[in-house]
């Protein structure tokens, strides 16, 4: 039988689509293992060898295939193993966001994150965080309907 | 009337009046014939190789050719308001080889300086011959026009002229038919859409900044006036006043405070127009709807892509390329890819929308993504030099936000 519309949105958990860099944020998802921090399974994590890697085309197609939000993390500002990768991840974020207001999400759907690769309880606490505020948001307009 | 002025005492940043010394291309072109005069001039001295022109086939119908054949420009004169064509788009890296002159409305000279940036031509060897440029039409709706306002057949047209604020055609009877523009526009008929939101009236960032605004009533239809705007103008005049092509003199202060007066009129038309159709939308869900309902008749022909004058990425890009069906459920990647690509390099010229089969609103939607982005970022694409802020290395290259040339916001 065919499940409500209702129960699917009660079974709904956010799934987060996350680009890590190798460098700083990768490990540091490491480190959250190691050091046991709790958090939830909503993140799907793809790494990328810096996070400027991250084209606007990835962060559409995730949130085309159903991704409730995109979160892209990277390396401290200054600690880019490739000299400003970051930096232009920046300025790429500030436009992809603008353009996804404009286009009617919510500006907590696409988010940046610096993360070291030492920082397992921060980036924890930043899935989290971001988990909880989708969460509270819904489901994303763009999701097809039928994926869960 | 002053003395005619020498072509070594030209400089960039002066304001003349000029018009074609013969009295064949007088007779020609619009307004003395100056523009065609000084295409002319280039092409007979070997200043360029080549001139990028509309051919015409009709009052309504032209296509864009590169010629070296000066009978072929001459051939070309006229203002062809109902021809809508980007000539930008066909300056590519395979296809400008050498020196390029061409005529340009204001959109036109913008693409050219931002195709410049994107590296599909070199902006040392193309002259660009800016027109002042009220606004132009849809061949499809001048048709209807004429058959529901003028009640007159296609056929009959000889020629048409925008007239202080009216459209006048001219029949070959030797008739006029005047109609003003307002009253067209108040039915949705008369200019583009584009057009009647454009904000750059006079082609400043173009070598020469040509038109009949400001040409003192003597003179009304005999004179063209003409900013210099570049060292490239510079040469393009002092070439066409050498070569015997053109004569120019100093245009006096009411000319000049008159051209002005025309483009903030103009301005201020465009800035009240787009207050009627950039109506905002709610934060959220609601602008989704908006911008999926007028998507959802899109066939991805990909039409507006290919005629878009700012986009110089060719067959393998990026909107094209990853797009499936599949994954465009509600709105498909195409497009979000162009509101990115669009929201700094968006000139408004309203190319896709001429194109688009599914007659959707497309420059409306692409302009909803730029004006903020630009806003912010206080960049006027076409206008200057400086680097689209979406290049920038780092986020503090877009602070010294100054400018942009962007003043006219």
């Amino acid at each position: 039988m065919e499940p409500e519309k209702n129960e699917i949105y009660e079974a709904w958990e956010p799934k987060i689509v996350m680009f890590c860099c190798n460098w700083c944020s990768y490990a540091g998802a490491d480190g959250a293992g190691i050091g046991r921090f709790q958090q939830p399974a909503s993140m799907r994590i793809i790494r990328v060898m810096c996070s400027s890697r991250v084209d606007p085309v990835h962060v559409f197609s995730a949130f085309l295939e159903g991704a409730d939000a995109v979160l892209i993390t990277g390396c401290h500002l200054g600690d880019c193993h490739y000299i400003n990768g970051n930096e232009k991840t920046l300025v790429k974020f500030s436009f992809m966001r603008s353009m996804l207001k404009e286009l009617g999400l919510e500006e907590e759907r696409l988010q940046l994150n610096w993360i070291s690769a030492s920082e397992g309880e921060k980036f924890a606490e930043v899935v989290r965080k971001v988990t909880e505020q989708v969460r509270q948001l819904g489901p994303s307009v763009l999701k097809p309907e039928g994926v869960a | 009337m002053s003395e005619l002025k020498a072509a070594a005492d030209i400089k960039v940043g002066d304001r003349l009046l000029g018009w074609a010394a013969s009295e064949d291309m007088r007779s020609r072109g619009a307004s003395g014939g100056l523009v065609t005069a000084v295409l002319a001039a280039a092409l007979e001295t070997g200043l360029v190789d080549r001139v990028l022109i509309l051919k015409k086939v009709s009052e309504f119908e032209a296509y864009p050719v590169f010629t070296s054949d000066v009978q072929e420009v001459l051939e070309s004169a006229g203002s062809m308001h109902s021809v809508p064509v980007n000539l930008a788009r066909c300056l590519k890296p395979e296809t400008c080889a050498g020196k390029i002159a061409l005529p340009a409305k204001p959109c036109d000279a913008r693409a050219v300086v931002e195709r410049a940036k994107r590296n599909a031509l070199s902006p040392e060897g193309t002259y660009v011959i800016g027109l002042n440029c009220g606004g132009t039409m849809h061949p499809e709706k001048v048709r209807k026009m004429l058959e529901t306002v003028y009640r007159l057949g296609p056929e009959e047209i000889a020629g048409e002229e925008i007239v202080k604020g009216k459209l006048v055609f001219f029949t070959k009877d030797g008739k006029e038919h005047a109609v003003p523009i307002d009253d067209l526009e108040a039915e949705e008929l008369g200019r583009r859409d584009s057009c009647r939101c454009c904000q750059v009236k006079i082609p400043t960032n173009a070598d020469l900044a040509c038109g009949n605004w400001g040409v003192p009533g003597d003179l009304a239809g005999r004179g063209t006036f003409v900013e210099v705007m570049t060292e490239k103008g510079v040469n393009l005049l002092k070439n066409a006043v050498n070569s015997g092509f053109v004569e120019l003199m100093q245009a006096d202060e009411r000319g000049i405070s008159a051209r002005e007066k025309v483009n903030k009129v103009m301005l201020g038309m465009s800035e009240k127009r787009k207050a009627e159709v950039f109506v905002p939308i709610e934060d959220g869900g609601e602008r989704f709807e908006y911008f999926r309902k007028e998507l959802e008749n899109c066939i991805h022909c990909g039409a507006c892509k290919e005629v878009c004058p700012v986009c110089t990425c060719g067959e393998d890009s990026k909107c094209t390329f990853y797009s499936s069906p599949a994954d465009s459920y509600k709105i498909s990647l195409f497009h979000l890819v162009r509101f990115l690509h669009l929201s700094d390099s968006c000139i408004g010229c309203g190319q896709c929308e001429d194109v688009c089969p599914a007659e959707i609103p497309l420059t409306r939607l692409y302009q909803r993504f730029a004006v903020p982005v630009q806003k912010e970022y206080r960049y006027l694409p076409g206008i200057s030099d400086r680097t689209p802020p979406f290049f920038a290395l780092k986020p503090e290259d877009n602070e010294e936000k100054e400018g942009g040339g962007c003043s006219c916001r």
